[in-house]
């Protein structure tokens, strides 16, 4: 137990004073910890809201707003869900009034109702909902009903075949982009930590001979120096974990202000997921670094 | 590990051959005994290999052939991970003292036996004890550059005390010091030697050399010219001149 504590006390303190002795290259690997870290945490986060919208539209792609023009009369516009109803192709079709429509409209988050008001008129059209059987089929109705005169021209329906496959190319671009710009920075930072133990090393360099003088083994030796990575591996996940924590929730009320059609949602589980990667990531960043750092040096 | 060999030498050297990778041969067909409890001085002018044996002693080196035998351990056959343990029963002093010049005298020994996990309970009484063996009680709150060359010495004796060795290997360590207190290191080298511990100690002192009349073997070339009891610096023929 006591060997332990020894153990522990001496690896802890050399590697303290380490960082501290070694200020400016400690700070800096710090840093490039830290930007690695924020970069994974803000890409997991982007690519989840991308899901969840993907997610989102697929449950959507089998439906579409049909918008009728404002002079369309009520009853045209129950004989025209009637002939779609009659379609063997539609399953449902649902009435939608403008009404109906500005209060679905108001409910989109994040949107300032005062913001509606000062529009005095209402702008949006009333619509006819229609589900279909087979998503494929969504395209011949949108044909058809693009023709009729009841309704509206600007736009007609709400149909836009690709955007599923666009949102998921934006998620794939995306994806691949940020790991390619992890992987590099991870690899720069696994660069710099050895380096920063390796100036460890060196500043420590009679001691190291001492010790090893004087029968310490090569473990204790190391110690110090992983001990060094770790910390380092760990202040820079703090901080972006910290930068990430909370300012993701204001990021995606922020974004949501902006993109009012794009459904964003703050997932709370999800954060925490990410979080707790990113500390893991954060200590295997300083470990990586620092055993590539002591490996080499310390075998004689 | 190699089996313990319990009687015969306690160093035991043959037919060590040492080549540096850059072709230096340091050390050719080199074969000697060292006793428990021995006391020799190796002599011999610098870049004879004196230094290289000493290193080949702690395994700071590998012979290139030939076998070395301490404490009846096979060097080339001791595992890297055995070798601390081997260290710990070697105790070694240098000609530039090796301290840590940010450790005071007490921690400069403390450190010794904190980096080999001793136990820490009897950390404190064992240093004063080293460092009482060594004369230096009173200076221990003092940092190395507050002493002098002999007493820096003293501290590195007394950190080389701190595990019991059973070998001692002093490698010029008068060779920094002025004449009377290299006199004074002597003193306590043989002081070490009457406690039971095998000194072995390379020098170029010839005056010390020749008045203590110890065991002395002399290497010329990386082999030994000259193995004898009571020795002098230089070969007898060589001090009728």
């Amino acid at each position: 137990m006591h060997r332990l504590w020894n153990r522990i006390d001496f690896a802890f303190s050399s590697a303290w004073q380490n960082f501290w002795r070694n200020a400016a290259v400690s700070v800096a690997s710090v840093l490039i910890v830290w930007v690695v870290l924020l970069a994974l945490g803000s890409l997991l986060l982007v690519l989840h809201s991308l899901d969840q919208i993907v997610a989102l539209e697929k449950t959507k792609a089998s439906a579409i707003s049909v918008y009728l023009a404002d002079t369309t009369p009520l009853s045209s516009a129950m004989d025209f869900k009637l002939h779609l109803e009659n379609d063997p192709r539609v399953t449902d079709v649902t009435y939608v009034s403008k009404d109906q429509a500005m209060a679905r409209f108001r409910q989109l988050p994040a949107l300032d109702p005062s913001v509606i008001d000062t529009l005095g008129t209402n702008p949006l059209p009333a619509s006819l909902d229609v589900t279909v059987r087979d998503i494929r089929d969504l395209a011949a109705i949108d044909q058809e009903v693009r023709t009729s005169p009841l309704v509206d021209k600007s736009p007609s329906t709400n149909y836009e075949p690709n955007v599923i496959d666009k949102i998921i190319l934006l998620a794939r671009v995306a994806g691949i982009a940020g790991l390619v710009l992890i992987i590099g920075l991870t690899g720069l930072s696994v660069f710099i930590i050895m380096l920063t133990i390796r100036t460890a090393i060196y500043l420590r360099r009679k001691e190291i001979e001492v010790m090893k003088l004087v029968g310490a083994t090569d473990w204790f030796v190391r110690w110090p120096f992983i001990v060094e990575g770790l910390i380092v591996g760990v202040v820079g996940a703090a901080v972006a974990v910290l930068i990430v924590g909370f300012g993701y929730r204001p990021a995606v009320i922020n974004l949501q202000s902006v993109l009012i059609f794009i459904p964003l949602a703050f997932d709370p589980a999800y954060l925490r997921v990410v979080l707790a990667a990113m500390l893991v990531f954060g200590l295997l960043l300083g470990s990586v670094g620092s055993y590539l750092g002591v490996r080499r040096f310390l075998k004689q | 590990m190699a089996a313990v060999v319990e009687t015969g030498p306690q160093i035991h050297l043959e037919h060590v051959e040492k080549t540096y990778p850059n072709g230096t041969v340091a050390l050719r067909d080199v074969t000697l005994e060292i006793p428990k409890q021995d006391f020799v001085f190796l002599v011999g002018p610098s870049g004879a290999g004196k230094s290289t044996l000493v290193r080949l002693l702690i395994r700071e080196e590998k012979v290139t052939a030939g076998t070395i035998l301490v404490e009846g351990q096979d060097l080339s056959r001791l595992k890297r991970r055995h070798l601390p343990f081997l260290r710990r029963k070697i105790g070694m002093v240098f000609q530039d003292f090796k301290l840590l010049p940010n450790l005071t005298v007490f921690q400069n020994v403390a450190f010794a036996l904190r980096v080999t996990e001793g136990a820490l309970r009897h950390l404190k009484p064992k240093v004063e004890e080293v460092l009482s063996i060594v004369g230096l009680e009173g200076k221990e709150t003092k940092f190395p550059d507050q002493l002098s060359g002999g007493e820096q010495q003293r501290v590195a004796i007394a950190r080389a005390l701190v595990h019991d060795p059973l070998i001692f290997l002093a490698d010029e360590p008068t060779g920094n010091l002025d004449p009377a207190t290299s006199w004074e290191i002597i003193q306590l080298l043989l002081q070490i030697n009457a406690r039971g511990t095998t000194v072995m100690m390379a020098t170029h002192n010839r005056e010390i050399v020749d008045v203590m009349r110890r065991r002395v073997v002399a290497i010329e070339g990386g082999q030994i010219v000259r193995d004898e009891d009571a020795g002098g610096y230089h070969a007898p023929a060589l001090e009728s001149h």
